[in-house]
């Protein structure tokens, strides 16, 4: 005998989140994902309003002819303020994120520790903004994959192989139109 | 000697504004800043600035309420306030224009636009 289908719960969206993007939901169906090397990623969740959001940034690495302690954070900043933008047009509110920082590995002996510089951003950034950051999962010598679901604020985050982390570009990709001026 | 052009910078973010304090004074101007809309608007009403430099999503007043409720004053009335957002929709870029809003710029800025829009608003360039 053949049995009516069971009600199919509503398929899950799986959003993910690209380096140099920041994207916030309130939607039970979907999950944000991505996979880190030496880039961070912000999971910022607002538990009263149930809206999160998630950024993936990597700090832009000084000129070559430049001293390789410093680094541009311009741009993270950027994209942290860009994800607590997303979160406000929402409806979320500052004074309850709550953050969880990821990635930041240094995948290479040897290499300057750009991991450990973008993971020591982001620590700095929520300090300074007085954002709680609940949990960090960060620097390591492994890639990580990162699955969050925004609008209860679980996330899952395993190692993965260092090579299912994207390619990282030295300079991370600016927004058209960043810095532009329009003079009404 | 010529004085130093004053701006008085508006934004909740603590990194942003050291940020921007860093920029602004390095290219030569003198700079006060405010956390957000409402603290600019009781700083000026007894203070002078040259230009407002303001960022839109804030709490307490954000950055259109600034910009509508110091065009309402007279003293207000032809101050040149710049919007610096990371927000580039041309809707919003209509809201700031006509609540009076000098001009607009995109965030992540480029230190040394923001420097020639500055000049430009206050022709000082």
């Amino acid at each position: 005998m053949k049995h009516a289908a069971i009600p199919e719960v509503a398929e899950r969206v799986r959003v993910t989140i690209l380096q140099g993007e920041a994207k916030a939901s309130d939607d039970p169906n979907v999950e944000f994902s991505t996979v880190l090397g030496s880039c961070v990623a912000t999971c910022m969740f607002d538990p009263v309003a149930r809206i999160g959001g998630m950024n993936h940034f990597l700090l832009a690495e000084p000129p070559s002819y430049a001293d390789r302690t410093t680094f541009d954070d311009h741009y993270g900043l950027f994209l942290m303020e860009l994800l607590v933008n997303e979160m406000f047009s929402l409806g979320a509110v500052k004074a309850r994120m709550k953050a969880r920082l990821y990635g930041g590995a240094n995948l290479r002996e040897g290499m300057a520790a750009i991991g450990s510089v973008n993971a020591a951003f982001a620590r700095k950034f929520l300090r300074d903004e007085g954002i709680e950051m609940v949990h960090e999962d960060m620097e390591g010598r492994n890639a990580r994959r990162v699955h969050f679901l925004p609008a209860s604020g679980q996330v899952r985050c395993r190692t993965t192989v260092n090579t299912a982390a994207p390619t990282q570009q030295p300079l991370a990709p600016r927004k058209a139109g960043s810095g532009d001026v329009t003079l009404f | 000697m010529k004085q130093a052009t004053r701006i008085l910078t508006v934004d909740d973010s603590p990194s942003m504004r050291a940020l921007l304090r860093n920029a602004l004074t390095t290219n030569g101007f003198e700079v006060e800043q405010a956390e957000d809309g409402q603290e600019a608007l009781d700083w000026l009403a007894s203070n002078e600035v040259d230009v407002v430099l303001t960022d839109i999503n804030m709490p307490r007043l954000d950055g259109f309420g600034l910009i509508e409720r110091l065009r309402s004053s007279a003293r207000h009335s032809n101050r040149p306030i710049l919007v610096l957002s990371t927000e580039s929709s041309d809707e919003k870029k209509r809201r700031a224009r006509d609540a009076g809003a000098t001009g607009w710029i995109v965030k992540p800025f480029d230190a040394e636009k923001l420097t020639n829009a500055v000049r430009r608003v206050t022709h000082s360039a």
